[in-house]
């Protein structure tokens, strides 16, 4: 008995994971399965390690959001199936899991609303939206607030633009030019203020928010995921 | 190939009769979204029974609570084509799938119900998701 169609597998018109004693699991929506096969359309397909993730962080991926569609209609070989699973009940499972999670044992710090803006001068460098400072101290905190650590900004050959941005956390370091914020420092090296001149630093929240976002006036072209540029 | 109008018509009048706007024009979907005051959901409405016949009464359900969506829209997948594609252009970096529910606040994309969430779940199911969505962001 299906879902809708007596003559359908129960799974029918469900997203469900199949996975397999191989490298490789997909996720479509079911059309039918019997002892034979199992029948997916709209479905993708990912091999563990590609792209540097495994079957687990792709299927946890996917319980959010969906897939994208690759495949049409796809037959697998029941012989190769260890799983059938909702995808729905994937996401579930996640859901239930975070929630039974223990609160932070991390110190919460009750930070003033930050400044917009640097200092003046030389710290006109580059400027770090409320929100990015808002996200930069917590990130700060949650790895244990050590003195002297702040934002190190900077850039590095790579990305498909040409450069690509550095973020990371760092103390100060001989040369490093300084921009003092309420809540931390953000430190540069010399040779990076060039193409940071004037950058901008914001964070962007929610479901379709970005991270981390740059916003570069020195950057001629810059990729579509944002993380690279040309000058 | 679109499923001919008078198959379809008892799918859109099943939310529109509950008051939610159909929006039939990439036209009238820009037009909705425009105002990015308050909350505003979309929903992408289809055919499909596996989904769409428990995501309908499960969309009217939860707008019988009392913190809910100020406007509230549907788009029909596989019908008005243009609109559908001018809304998803909206959740773009969300696979599309339909039937699927999306919550915007101020014009920012705040929850996102896709079709897999709603496949095989009971009316009552689907609203208390969408319920819980409208408590954090209504």
């Amino acid at each position: 008995m299906g879902t809708f169609h007596d003559n359908k597998s129960a799974l029918h018109g469900i997203t469900v994971v199949v996975d397999t004693k191989g490298p490789k699991v997909y996720v479509g929506r079911c059309d039918d399965e019997d002892q034979e096969k199992v029948i997916l359309v709209d479905a993708d397909i990912h091999e563990d390690g590609v792209n540097g993730k495994t079957k687990a962080d792709y299927v946890k991926r996917a319980a959010k959001f969906g897939v994208w569609k690759k495949y049409d209609h796809l037959v697998i070989p029941r012989a190769e199936v260890t799983s059938i699973t909702r995808l729905g009940d994937v996401h579930e499972t996640a859901v239930k899991a975070e929630a039974a999670k223990p609160a932070p044992i991390a110190p919460v710090v009750e930070a003033p609303a930050p400044k917009a803006l640097a200092a003046t001068g030389e710290n006109f460098i580059v400027t770090l939206t409320p929100g990015a400072q808002t996200e930069v101290k917590r990130l700060i905190v949650e790895q244990g607030d050590k003195p002297g650590v702040g934002l190190r900004l900077g850039v590095k050959g790579g990305g498909c633009s040409g450069f690509s941005y550095k973020l990371e956390f760092d103390v100060k370091k001989d040369g490093d030019v300084v921009v003092p914020y309420e809540l931390f420092n953000v430190y540069l090296d010399r040779k990076s203020t060039v193409y940071l001149r004037g950058i901008s630093l914001d964070f962007q929240k929610g479901l379709s928010g970005k991270g981390f976002v740059f916003s570069n006036p020195n950057a001629t072209n810059t990729c579509g995921c944002g993380e690279s540029f040309s000058v | 190939m679109p499923y001919p109008e008078a198959l379809v018509a008892p799918m859109r009048a099943e939310l529109t009769s509950a008051g939610i706007k159909e929006l039939r024009t990439a036209a009238d979907v820009d037009a909705f979204m425009a105002d990015k005051n308050g909350t505003a959901m979309v929903i992408v409405n289809s055919v499909c029974g596996c989904a769409a016949g428990g995501a309908r009464p499960g969309v009217k359900l939860s707008l019988q609570h009392e913190k809910k969506p100020a406007r509230v829209a549907t788009v029909f997948a596989g019908q008005d084509t243009e609109a559908v594609a001018k809304a998803r252009g909206y959740f773009a970096d969300i696979p599309p799938s339909s039937p699927c529910v999306a919550l915007f606040k101020d014009g920012e994309l705040v929850h996102f119900t896709p079709r897999h969430m709603i496949e095989g779940r009971d009316p009552k199911s689907i609203a208390a998701e969408l319920v819980k969505a409208f408590d954090e962001n209504c």
